[in-house]
């Protein structure tokens, strides 16, 4: 049997007459993901300060690596790396500096230190900026760099907080790769987000917090499956082409509906080839398309579909 | 059978990761690290260095002009000039600004997310406060020791102490200042935010400076606030400092060393505690 590394029984979190956390229970075996998704204020934060030592659980007990963090604080901060929604670096040093005292404060000589720092920057991508201060990184390059911070003593677990809100896509993607990199290792990830993709893509299991109780869990497969599929939208060049277009859809086998206020069509799709379906359909009836989109599924839908399976309360 | 095959593949052991095992440094390294790294931060910004060691000098200059005329009144004669009064008691209230800065560092630090990442690591949070008040007593000295320079070469500082007595002096200030570090410290962690702790500390600062014998000799204030002066604990520093660098004691000599540096000890002792204690980890 696979080494759980994080685990979470019952947690629940007061603050005063809120609660932030309501009877939490969470299990990662080793050298897998979890996708903690939910909305700003269910809770991701909190329990990610819970299993990292920050905030004491008001009720219920949680471990990393088998140890307490209640009783075993600093053995668990000794274990793991983390990265909040903010950076936390010294905007004032350099990254080679920063890495190099994270390294330090951990225990490694000063020789182990920059070496460590020098190779983490290369991993990163950010050997070119190693002795500028901080302060002048880009948002993604700090965020890089941040992610280097709680890799130094190369942890066996890995909390990331929201780590790709406020990036551009590009630095997303490349974030990902990271993240994809440190599982191949064997490294254990706990990820919250708000986005049902990124939980797709990197998560081997997703839990979704609202209001600080777990609402669904399950692999992404299965909580995709009780969740709208995804959906190509099609803006008319001329609105009266819309009868025609709704036509050739349906023959093409799809299920297309009408958005008179917007002049469009809609149609959820099953595989992402279904779009030149669309395109081809449209075209050989002579359809002009204005504008032509493809939407993903969002957690807005997650909720919708854990809302509908819900029995009534 | 391909099925099988796969499913042994996928349930095999995962590789386990090659952890570099440094669990903390000890405590004394800690603090060694980061008050290096709090002292570089100072060093290497040539802006803040130049201000920070340029607002002691403006205020040296200006008391010294504006209350030049103080030098006429009768109980002033003994000092010679003003400067030799003035700059004693300038020593002690630097030290205090210098202290307040301190606690405006740390709510800076505590709000960019550099004490996020302390605390999320096997660091003891201890630690970090005793680096912050060791290095910024350490910027402290540096201040001092520029002003009293400047004041020699400029301001024709020439007290009666000597060399000695003005490090005695210096030495009492930055012990005075390191206890009222540990108290703005403290402030910082209980208000939690840079706008609140600018008005606590000026709420704190200036009843403290101008209600003691900084500037003015305390005879010539009006009767409560001689009241308030004799009880202040800055003006013990100030009579201490300005009787070590002049010799001239305007209290007993044992008597105010021994006040200056008791309040600055149970100073440091209580603002130490309540600042570990308000810093914890969790709560």
């Amino acid at each position: 049997m696979t080494e759980v590394m994080i685990e979470a029984r019952g947690v629940s979190k007061v603050f005063g007459s809120v609660t932030a956390l309501d009877d939490v229970s969470i299990s990662v075996p080793r050298g897998t993901v979890l996708g903690l998704l939910g909305h700003n204020g269910a809770g991701k934060t909190t329990l990610v300060n819970v299993l990292t030592t920050l905030l004491k659980p008001t009720s219920g007990s949680a471990s990393v690596a088998g140890l307490d963090v209640v009783s075993h604080g600093d053995q668990v901060r000794g274990r793991i790396g983390l990265t909040g929604q903010f950076a936390s670096v010294d905007e004032n040093m350099s990254g080679f500096d920063n890495l190099v005292l994270i390294a330090r404060l951990l225990g490694a000589t000063k020789k182990q230190a920059s070496g460590r720092a020098d190779e983490l920057l290369a991993t990163f991508d950010l050997t070119e900026a190693r002795d500028r201060p901080a302060k002048t990184y880009s948002g993604g390059m700090r965020r890089r760099l941040d992610l280097a911070a709680s890799l130094v003593g190369r942890p066996d677990v890995i909390f990331l907080d929201e780590p790709t809100t406020g990036l551009d896509p590009l630095s997303r993607i490349g974030l990902w790769e990271i993240v994809e990199g440190l599982v191949g290792d064997g490294t254990t990830v706990l990820l919250t987000t708000q986005y049902l993709e990124e939980a797709d893509r990197l998560a081997d299991t997703i839990t979704v917090l609202s209001k600080g109780k777990v609402v669904a869990a399950g692999t992404a497969a299965e909580l995709k499956a009780g969740v709208g599929k995804r959906t190509v939208s099609v803006v008319l060049a001329e609105p009266e082409d819309a009868a025609t277009a709704l036509n050739a859809l349906a023959k093409a086998g799809l299920h297309p509906v009408h958005d008179k206020a917007r002049h469009s069509v809609a149609t959820p799709v099953e595989k992402s080839t279904d779009l030149a379906t669309v395109v081809r359909a449209l075209d050989e009836v002579g359809v002009e398309v204005g504008e032509l989109a493809l939407t993903e599924p969002t957690l807005d839908d997650v909720y919708l579909a854990v809302n509908s399976e819900a029995p009534a309360a | 059978m391909t099925t099988t095959v796969q499913a042994t593949a996928a349930t095999g052991e995962v590789p386990r990761r090659n952890d570099l095992g440094w669990r903390g440094s000890s405590f004394a390294t800690q603090v060694w690290v980061l008050t290096q790294r709090s002292l570089n931060t100072f060093l290497r910004d040539p802006r803040m260095l130049f201000f920070s060691l340029l607002q002691p000098l403006v205020m040296l200059l200006l008391f010294s002009q504006v209350f030049g005329g103080i030098s006429q009144l009768g109980s002033m004669h003994q000092w010679g000039s003003y400067i030799n009064y003035l700059l004693p008691s300038t020593l002690v209230t630097t030290a205090m600004t210098s202290a307040m800065s301190s606690g405006v560092g740390l709510l800076t630090e505590m709000s960019n997310g550099v004490i996020a990442r302390f605390r999320s690591m096997p660091v003891s949070l201890f630690a970090v406060l005793l680096a912050r008040s060791l290095s910024d007593t350490v910027r402290m000295a540096i201040q001092l020791v520029v002003m009293l320079i400047a004041a020699a070469l400029l301001f024709g500082f020439t007290p009666a102490g000597g060399m000695l007595g003005v490090a005695a002096a210096l030495l009492v200030s930055l012990v005075v200042g390191w206890g009222l570090g540990w108290l703005f410290l403290a402030i910082a962690t209980w208000v939690k935010k840079a706008e609140t702790m600018q008005a606590v500390a000026f709420l704190t600062m200036f009843p403290l400076m101008f209600g003691s014998s900084a500037y003015m000799p305390v005879s010539t204030m009006p009767g409560w606030v001689q009241v308030i002066a004799n009880v202040n604990p800055l003006s013990y520093a100030i009579f201490a400092s300005r009787g070590l660098a002049t010799t001239i004691w305007e209290a007993n000599p044992a008597y105010t060393l021994i006040a200056s540096l008791a309040i600055s000890g149970v100073i440091a002792l209580v603002g130490g505690l309540i600042a570990t204690r308000n810093f914890r980890r969790t709560n």
